[in-house]
């Protein structure tokens, strides 16, 4: 067993090593329970899938993190699990999968829900205080301008920023690759890239992006 | 200056910066809105109105539980309500619209007049209202219906809720029901003329024929496209209404299929029962 960052572990189980973060609560999405962790599956959470792909961002317990496209919570639950002395606003526009969302915010002390539209990110300045890390998983064709406008609104100077952009949602008739190198110089234009790389193979055609801010 | 914040405002008096604490949270919630990054601290500032940080940040959980809570709760008893009314209304637009410039013609080929312009004004008033209608049905359709819009596109996705009559009814409905949903019509002619005996076909398509999808492939594909579309819109359908989540691999194998489709060459055996379908036409 190793633990990778604050309550992010490594363990064994049944001969393979699988992700897990340490908590309290109990499961949210159908992830097994084993003893205080929770299994974290890098099929379902991007973020997951970024950390068995060997970028570990080292995410501190006291952050307060905006996250944009919470969606039913099930990457949320275990930064909840890993910010246990910060705050993450949830920002979601769609009510349907919010529903669910709603039982995690219920349960969590450090979550406050947001149904807005992580568009318009004026509507929701004077709820949102500045943030340590913005984490965007909106899949939508103008995501980058997106970020930018809540970095703007929103991050800290030296704050970092984690992006995770689906080839198909920017471009669906360009090459992965081709529409990746854009999102890549578009985000250099303002931040500094720490570092990108792909998903595979738990999601096809996705890659995160690691930014900094720096001015 | 003057700050919209959650709990109220925060005003700037001879440099000082000075909360205000609103009566009704739930209101001031609302109406947290500032064009500007906010030039102070938020959590510092509102410690001051409620005695301690951890008091700010439990208050304000419990404020954004109870308006998010609300407000997930209207927008899903509604939402899907009011893309049906839009769609309908829409249509009744469209008729007027082309009635209108019908008439419009009619006046302009014997006289065009300050009236005939201001006529022609007003159509236009009325075709940029049906772009804006047009857009918001796009919008709240993809919001509630993201796995039917990502198949289907917004337009179809649109038309099969109004033709089900709500997301539940769609979610509940056999894939075999949806593909010919639209095509009431020819189905129970074909099951009138089955009942007395006779040969009929039942219809391969309803709504659905107008995805280029199936409309592009040679009719004797469409059967299958559709059925096949059919199939996965049943699945995104109670995605949308369970779940409200999207799954890409829906749209992904329904493009994968289409592909399949139109590659595949024309088998000799389908070209045999070409023959006999002649044949047994001729007879007839």
């Amino acid at each position: 067993m190793k633990e990778i960052i604050h309550n992010v572990f490594l363990i064994e189980r049944e001969g393979k090593e699988i992700l897990a973060t340490k908590s309290r609560y109990g499961s949210h999405y159908g992830e097994r329970k084993i003893g205080e962790f929770r299994e974290w599956i890098p099929s379902r959470s991007k973020l997951a899938a970024m950390f068995l792909k060997g970028h570990i961002v080292d995410i501190k317990p006291n952050w307060k993190v905006l996250y944009l496209g919470a969606a039913s919570g099930t990457t949320v639950s275990h930064l909840a699990d890993i910010v246990d002395e910060g705050i993450i606003y949830a920002v979601e526009y769609s009510a349907k999968p919010f529903a669910k969302f709603l039982q995690l915010a219920e349960e969590r002390r450090n979550i406050i829900p947001l149904l807005e539209d992580a568009s318009t990110p004026w509507k929701f300045n004077g709820i949102v205080e500045k943030v340590d890390l913005i984490y965007q998983d909106i899949a939508q064709k103008n995501q980058i301008e997106i970020f930018f406008a809540n970095a703007d609104m929103f991050l800290k100077k030296d704050g970092e920023g984690l992006i995770m952009v689906k080839a198909r949602s920017i471009d669906s008739t360009a090459e992965p690759e081709v529409v990746f190198e854009r999102v890549i110089e578009e985000l250099k234009s303002r931040f500094k890239v720490i570092a990108h790389g792909s998903l595979e193979p738990f999601h096809k055609d996705h890659i995160f992006v690691h930014v900094k801010k720096t001015k | 200056m003057k700050w919209n914040v959650w709990f109220g405002q925060v005003v700037e008096e001879n440099g000082k910066l000075i909360p205000k604490k609103s009566k009704n949270l739930v209101e001031s919630f609302k109406n947290a809105s500032n064009p500007q990054p906010l030039p102070f601290s938020l959590p510092e500032i509102g410690a001051r109105v409620f005695g301690s940080v951890e008091e700010y940040y439990k208050t304000l959980r419990k404020t954004a539980l109870r308006v998010t809570s609300e407000k997930v709760e209207r927008e899903l008893r509604r939402e899907d309500r009011y893309v049906i009314l839009l769609l309908k209304a829409l249509d009744k637009l469209n008729e007027s619209i082309n009635m209108l410039e019908e008439k419009l013609r009619d006046i302009e080929e014997v006289k065009i007049s300050e009236t005939t312009k201001e006529f022609e004004k007003e159509i236009e008033e009325l075709k940029r209202l049906r772009r804006k209608i047009e857009k918001e049905i796009e919008d709240v359709i993809t919001k509630i219906a993201p796995n039917l819009t990502e198949i289907a596109g917004a337009v179809i996705a649109a038309r099969l809720l109004e033709k089900a009559g709500s997301l539940e009814r769609l979610a509940f409905l056999p894939a075999s029901k949806i593909q010919i949903l639209g095509a009431e019509k020819s189905l129970y002619k074909a099951l009138a003329r089955m009942r007395r005996g006779r040969p009929a076909k039942t219809p391969k398509h309803g709504i659905i024929f107008i995805h280029p999808f199936i409309r592009t492939l040679p009719k004797r594909k469409r059967g299958k496209m559709a059925r096949f579309m059919a199939a996965k819109l049943a699945i995104g359908a109670k995605l949308d209404y369970f779940k409200g989540e999207l799954d890409e691999s829906l749209a992904e194998a329904v493009r994968k299929k289409y592909e399949e489709l139109r590659r595949e060459k024309e088998k000799p055996k389908q070209r045999e029962n070409d023959k006999k379908d002649k044949k047994r036409q001729k007879r007839k």
